[in-house]
């Protein structure tokens, strides 16, 4: 079940309104930019360069040394709250390819803008340094003997270019701030194998069994769940507001039984679990990618502070290595994490939405990989293989799809989604989406790793002996969306008297319950 | 493990503070009442009285008809929400009884204030009925052939007295208002067995089980869960804040395996289980004796919206009935339900909060009975018996307290502690909390019952045949609170080499698995 970031042009027009606004009217805008709480944040891990010396190094240097402008928070509307380490001699040397792939992913972003954006910045730069260099040349000359009225040319000629020193280095930072908005927008590059086109491009990767076949009437989960008093959307409506909900008696225990079983299966295979916070600083959401403050945002916002909801625990597990340069050695970290997910699901109302499909909050088991560049294509092709495994395991009737480019958000490389069939709601529903975001989410995250090899061990530790730390690839994918894998369960499993049977291996974590009957009363 | 409800005097008077605001300064104080979305809550399920019908009953009605008063809900800066259907002829009828109880409770409740507003408001109410009656003279007498003069003069009699009617009735909605908000602030009435007094006061109902002998140097949960690889508390404040973590490897088995055992431990004593929204309606907290828009609130809310996050299931539990009758046949309702629980812990910089012992987010699984009034104490120690059944059969030492007067939350009448002792903290610590709140919440949530025994079968339904419905009484009690659990397990259960021992009964629930070792990297 993936949640969409930067889904389509709409949204994208909005982030960038959003980040040009001025001061003035940042307080609609950026409602928690004004607390100081967030000045503090990434103290702790990381060597925290102070702007003048990220502004005097070349921007071609950001490349292989990405602290220097990574992480710099600004408490001023309409900047940017931190910054991500985009490769921008990369994106110049490759503007074509760049441009294609814009074009292929139906993104606003504007390369030629960025890029003058950038040519402007590095001529800026240059006349920044220029001046400087000017300013001490002067500073220099005054410690010598002078005439007094030399030395007043030279504090005048000292003052003039310290003012215009001044507003250089505050159009350096204007600019740097709008060349990150803009190229915040950029998408993630595409897999080659990726088809391009929009949603219906999207192609079969794998199908899997066969729909049920039903020699009575199908009832929707819905109807099962009414029957078998199995949820309360109509109490959860008053308590809580529609498309949230109780669930009840064996619901429960089919939730808890999915956690169990999805959880031992995933770290059956090396992964290590998690449960991980539900709240989460809003710069961590948008460093993964999502947008907590656009207009209709799936994200829910915590009033009177910098914090929001989780859509999922990607976020939380993405920023578990925030700001850290791993040992080679310990990659591919895999994790499998329990969480519950808040979505507002803003703009979903004309949507098919019945039932448990589409809903403000549940239950979910993420896995989340940390791995070398040149791996992160085979893990994706793992990840897939796991819910693949898992879903043919359940018995399901499902589809995996490489989507089409236009489909993809834009921290993804490429994204398999599995489609499941629901023989009430009579279609295929996503249950779940695995994606590879190569490098995209650990540059605005901060995570990289320090190659081994060229690693020479000695007594004395300097810097000369480390390879240049590089940035890892990430990957998320759905091990279990516990509602929608409900629909599937109840739909496909009912039987004729109106009980559901339990699939096989869910039963020893239902205390060795094998069907769902109506309650005696 | 208990949320405090208008814990002392000082919330008290914040509460008090932030109800009489004025509409100039609302914004701030009721940052949600400007929304229209609330106004529609509660049309649903109750006949929905107009405001003049609510007006014009006598206010002593309000005992059997609290429909007339309840839910009516108001669109303005510092009015009520909703309305309590608060017992006033009760009240004024045992006045001392309660003032005493009020004084014991160290509530700043005004009962003399209450009871003025109340005669001032019967008064009102007399007198709102006389001018209505004189307008109805006046009306009746224009209904035959007039002279012009005496018509003209009828004409402005009766215009005359509609405007004092308007400014009236104007005037009633206000004294009704303020009746609410400070009728509100009167705690619950207290069992006669609760001692009387602060903190300090309480008695021991039972001790259970002795502190384990050590032979070596013990380590609190924070080292065992440093050096087993059980939490990242470093990790969760760079992504979330402080006093937010992630669980790792065994310590997600161990919450799985607790939450587990402890819901097939309460199915089996006949409770229904259910999983819960954990973004609920400000109002539905509010009627659970919670204080969403007080200062330093312990509650979370949700940006742009009337909604917060749960600080404890009690709240969504409570809800599943608001506002409806239950036939007295399905009393008990039993309820067992898992949530996570959101707490800002606003206040709590200063108190002893290493590691897991008070965190902002944290699995809770909760019991909660609806009952009839005269069963609520049975069900009062049925629950708090479940909860020494439990802990003693995970092996921990532990004391039951009955809370005194001062140190129950407004809803409470009587409440029982479980603390259990923590080696590693040195100290008892609260694990869970077992309450009665006899009608307190249901008064104000609107959760009534109709007793069966008056109830005469016919063919034709007359409210004449019905017995009139009576508020059920709710109780509440924690079957699990995870992390503190987590605590008292690592820290009990530790041994010489580090390892730390699986107590017999979760065993089965964690694939297993006796002991937790340190991993071997």
């Amino acid at each position: 079940m993936d949640l969409a970031c930067y889904p389509n042009k709409t949204t994208f027009k909005t982030l960038k309104l959003a980040s040009t606004s001025t001061s003035s009217s940042s307080i609609f805008v950026f409602p928690s930019l004004h607390k100081t709480k967030t000045l503090t944040i990434h103290s702790h891990k990381f060597p925290f360069p102070r702007l003048t010396k990220a502004l005097s190094t070349s921007p071609t240097a950001v490349q292989t040394s990405p602290a220097t402008t990574n992480n710099i928070l600004q408490d001023q509307g309409g900047k940017p709250q931190w910054k991500a380490s985009i490769d921008f001699k990369w994106i110049k040397d490759n503007k074509e390819t760049v441009a294609t792939n814009i074009k292929n992913r139906n993104s606003d972003a504007d390369l030629e803008h960025i890029l003058h954006l950038y040519d402007k910045l590095f001529i800026l730069q240059k006349e920044v340094e220029r001046v400087r260099g000017e300013r001490n040349v002067v500073a220099k000359k005054m410690k010598g003997k002078l005439e007094p009225s030399e030395r007043q040319t030279l504090i005048e000629q000292g003052k003039n270019l310290k003012e215009g020193l001044v507003a250089l280095e505050e159009d350096l930072l204007k600019l740097n701030d709008e060349l990150q908005r803009e190229a915040q927008c950029i998408p993630n590059m595409t897999h080659p194998d990726v088809p391009i086109g929009g949603e219906d491009c999207s192609t079969i990767r794998k199908t899997v069994g066969s729909a049920p076949k039903f020699s009575f009437p199908v009832k929707d989960h819905l109807q099962l769940g009414k029957e078998l008093d199995l949820f309360d959307f109509d109490a959860a409506a008053e308590v809580s507001g529609s498309k949230f909900y109780y669930l009840k008696n064996e619901a429960v225990l089919l939730e808890m039984a999915l956690l169990n079983w999805t959880l031992s299966e995933v770290m059956k295979r090396g992964f290590t679990p998690l449960t991980t916070p539900e709240i989460v600083r809003s710069s961590v959401v948008e460093k993964c990618g999502f947008q907590p403050r656009a207009n209709n945002t799936q994200v829910y916002s915590i009033d009177n502070s910098d914090q929001c909801l989780i859509g999922t625990a990607e976020i939380p597990v993405g920023g578990l290595h925030m700001d850290s340069i791993l040992a080679e050695s310990t990659l591919p970290l895999k994790y499998v994490a329990f969480s519950h997910c808040f979505r507002t699901e803003a703009g979903a109302a004309g949507t098919a939405t019945r039932g448990l499909y589409r809903v403000h909050q549940f239950s979910k088991i993420e896995m989340f990989i940390f791995c070398r560049p040149e791996e992160s294509d085979y893990y994706h092709d793992e990840l897939i293989k796991i819910e693949e495994d898992m879903f043919s395991s359940l018995g399901l009737h499902f589809k995996t799809l490489d989507m089409a480019s236009e489909d993809l958000g834009a921290p993804a490389y490429r994204k398999f989604d599995v489609e499941a069939w629901m023989p009430g709601l009579e279609r295929f529903g996503e249950i779940s989406s695995a994606s590879n975001c190569t490098d995209y989410q650990s540059r605005r995250l901060g995570i990289r790793y320090r190659p081994s090899e060229a690693l020479v061990p000695g007594p004395k530790k300097s810097k000369g002996n480390l390879a240049p730390p590089q940035f890892v690839h990430t990957l998320n994918a759905t091990a279990c969306a516990v509602p929608r894998m409900i629909i599937c369960l109840l739909e496909n499993y009912q039987q004729e008297d109106g009980s559901v049977l339990i699939p096989e291996p869910l039963r020893p974590f239902m205390g060795g319950r094998n069907i769902i009957t109506r309650k005696s009363s």
